[in-house]
């Protein structure tokens, strides 16, 4: 057995399993409360790397920062996440709700719509050339080793940060006031409603928080894999939404596991399988389609049960 | 009844809202609507007048555009430096390919169409990539146009009897890249574990199997994988990566993804292992990864005037990518020039004109003289540069 392949898959599958899992929470908590597919998840992501990289240059750039590497990188965290927080409101003021009350097939249109919108002027704001972040110039190339397991700054990043943003998650939908309202309306939005729930307020806060988790994972993404254009955000919003349904759409700590098992599942294929690196994209949603016929609530859904 | 009508039309409105975004989205107003293209012999007679239009195809945007604008500026500097020296003037008519994005060789295809169907164009410069030519063929083919790249190096091209007459080069082909690289690994890198990692398009297979082959008849030990050119992640692949590899060969099209794949390398621990490019990839960014990077690129020659010249305008950046494209516009000018002494020509006559260029090489930046054999290739040409990074650009290196 190779087992520095192996750690170096498994450094590399939890730390693509870590951004598929943010992106993933945002699939699930924006279902769980409006049985809604929000398509354009996956674009607010990539707007999220590109607040990132702009606050990056505004602060001095990675060569010639204004303050330390710690402070630059907190600072870009925070103006994507507030940036793709606002986005995500925006878009469901606009493009969602006032569809809320019609056949479900409009606003998933709506979403592809916005999906393509956001796409493009990406692409006509940002240009369709590549831009990089740097990283080895802002935070160093240092590469750590425990025996045969390597694992650079930026990856450990990643994963330490994903995993805190997600336990930051479950604690606030646990114990806060918003995050029971959050429960109670995923739950029964009418009777939430009748109890004084501010619905319409919920689910902005639902998806301003899952917006600010896809534009974290957007700039992790950029400082582990360095690079980010108009049409990242697709293929990524399709692995997210993968892990949310594998996990359980709806399910919170479903999205968390989906995106660890995606991620894992992407690399050990990488690594293992046939063509893995050719095929990998085939392997996931191959795994998603073996996991939905034996479970199709996914692995932490339950079955919905409806009145008849 | 009503609640049913005011659903479908509210259901076929945001469909309708949606194809909107798509039909603004993908408009490009600036290109001339895709007119359908002349009869293919290109027979139609076409009045030289004073200024002449040269059909101009390249990525100006999009992934390989740090390369693009490299050929761009070199085929302006060629444009420019004529129309000083000339009574008749040319001008260019410049199709954005996008090479590398992720609708393939779309914008490539209607770039094509819309220069077949331009009645003043009478020659091309470009395509850059090998794929976007398997793309273009027909379009240009059907509009009797002769395209001359300035970049694309699969063999097969013309060797495979589809574009004869039509597709001419000023770039060796990889059939003496892929051995020169080969070749340079074996003999004087005297490295015999190598990994080679293609990015799944046309270009860079036939490259990748060249190399191999000739590593693996030698003795080496190589292994093969190959990576879509949308990946940005290669943590996974940089993984099997055997950590005693002298070199990885990865012959890309794409810069930023070098760059990237690099950059990963060192993430990795795995920084100590060289890297080699191809001609694609022959760009400062891919450079910039550091010193232990190798590239092929196509000859020049170092002396030559035109080189001092773009240099000087260019803040002695040679931009060496872009440079056989000036070739390639000096080769469509030249013919244009000699099949309009009547005061009109036809496609057909200039792509006659350019299959019996000789063009000298003491005004070839190229080093050698520019003549064509019958498939398209030059005749003169019959070896590949080898570069190394000195951590910001290419500098050239004894092969």
């Amino acid at each position: 057995m190779n087992w520095g392949l192996f750690f170096d898959l498994t450094v590399s599958g939890l730390t693509l399993g870590s951004l598929y899992a943010l992106i993933a929470l945002g699939y699930s908590m924006v279902y769980g409360i409006l049985k809604l597919l929000n398509f354009a998840h996956g674009d607010v992501y990539m707007v999220g790397a590109f607040l990132g990289w702009y606050a990056l240059h505004a602060l001095g750039g990675p060569l010639n920062p204004t303050f330390t590497g710690a402070v630059v990188l907190l600072l870009m965290f925070i103006v994507a996440m507030l940036g793709c927080g606002v986005l995500g409101v925006a878009i469901e003021r606009f493009a969602y709700r006032p569809l809320r009350n019609a056949p479900r097939i409009a606003p998933l249109i709506s979403a592809l719509g916005v999906s393509i919108f956001l796409q493009n002027s990406a692409l006509l704001i940002f240009g369709a050339a590549f831009r990089d972040y740097n990283t080895f110039a802002l935070i160093g190339v240092k590469t750590y080793s425990i025996g045969q397991l390597f694992f650079s700054v930026p990856q450990l990043l990643t994963v330490v940060t994903a995993i805190g943003l997600m336990i930051a998650l479950t604690v606030f939908v646990a114990r806060s006031r918003l995050g029971k309202a959050m429960r109670s309306t995923s739950f029964d939005r009418e009777a939430a409603s009748m109890m004084g729930i501010d619905v319409d307020r919920v689910i902005s806060v639902t998806f301003f928080i899952g917006s600010a988790l896809a534009g974290a994972a957007g700039v992790m993404f950029a400082l582990v894999f360095g690079q980010i254009y108009h049409f990242m955000g697709f293929i990524a919003g399709l692995k997210g939404f993968t892990a949310a349904v594998l996990g359980g759409i709806g399910s919170i700590p479903g999205a968390m596991v989906g995106g660890l098992i995606v991620g894992l599942a992407e690399s050990y294929a990488t690594g293992y399988l046939p063509q893995g690196s050719t095929f990998q994209n085939l392997y996931v949603f191959a795994l998603l389609i073996l996991v939905i016929l034996i479970r199709p609530s996914g692995l932490f859904g339950r079955a919905a049960i409806s009145k008849v | 009844m009503r609640s049913r009508r005011a659903t479908a039309i509210a259901g076929v409105l945001a469909f309708s809202a949606a194809l909107a975004v798509v039909a603004a989205a993908y408009a490009t107003p600036n290109r001339a609507a895709a007119p359908s293209a002349q009869a293919g012999s290109g027979a139609a007679l076409v009045k030289c007048g004073k200024t002449r239009t040269i059909g101009f195809m390249a990525p100006v945007t999009g992934p390989a555009a740090s390369i693009g604008i490299q050929q761009v500026h070199w085929a302006q500097y060629y444009v420019s430096t004529y129309n000083k020296t000339h009574k008749t003037k040319l001008k260019l008519q410049t199709e954005d390919t996008q090479l590398g994005a992720p609708t393939g060789t779309a914008e490539a295809l209607k770039g094509a169409q819309a220069l077949a169907g331009s009645p003043n164009v009478l020659g091309v410069v470009g395509p850059a990539g090998s794929n976007e030519i398997v793309g273009v063929t027909k379009s240009l083919k059907d509009g009797g146009l002769a395209w001359v790249s300035g970049s694309s190096t699969r063999t097969s091209l013309t060797t495979d009897g589809t574009r004869t007459g039509y597709m001419f080069r000023t770039v060796p082909p990889d059939a003496i890249q892929g051995p020169t690289v080969a070749n340079f690994i074996l003999k004087k890198l005297k490295y015999t574990r190598v990994y080679i990692i293609d990015d799944q398009e046309t270009y860079s297979t036939g490259l990748a199997d060249t190399v191999q082959q000739v590593l693996k008849t030698a003795g080496s030990t190589v292994g093969r994988d190959g990576v879509s050119q949308q990946q940005s992640d290669f943590s996974s692949l940089i993984a099997k990566i055997p950590r005693d590899t002298q070199i990885v060969y990865i012959p890309w099209q794409l810069p930023p993804k070098g760059q990237a794949f690099g950059n990963q390398m060192k993430s990795a621990g795995k920084g100590s292992i060289k890297l080699m490019g191809s001609d694609g990839l022959f760009d400062s960014s891919f450079a910039s990864v550091g010193s232990n990077v190798y590239d092929s690129n196509f000859p020049l020659n170092p002396k030559s005037k035109i080189i001092t010249g773009f240099k000087k305008l260019h803040g002695g950046d040679g931009e060496y990518f872009g440079a056989p494209t000036y070739a390639a516009t000096q080769v469509v000018a030249n013919a244009i020039d000699r099949s309009c002494k009547s005061g009109s020509t036809t496609r057909a006559k200039v792509r006659a004109a350019i299959r019996s260029t000789k063009i000298p090489a003491s005004q070839s930046l190229i080093g050698v003289a520019i003549r064509y054999n019958r498939n398209g290739d030059l005749s003169t040409l019959h070896k590949f540069g080898l570069y190394k990074s000195n951590g910001k650009v290419f500098v050239p290196i004894a092969g």
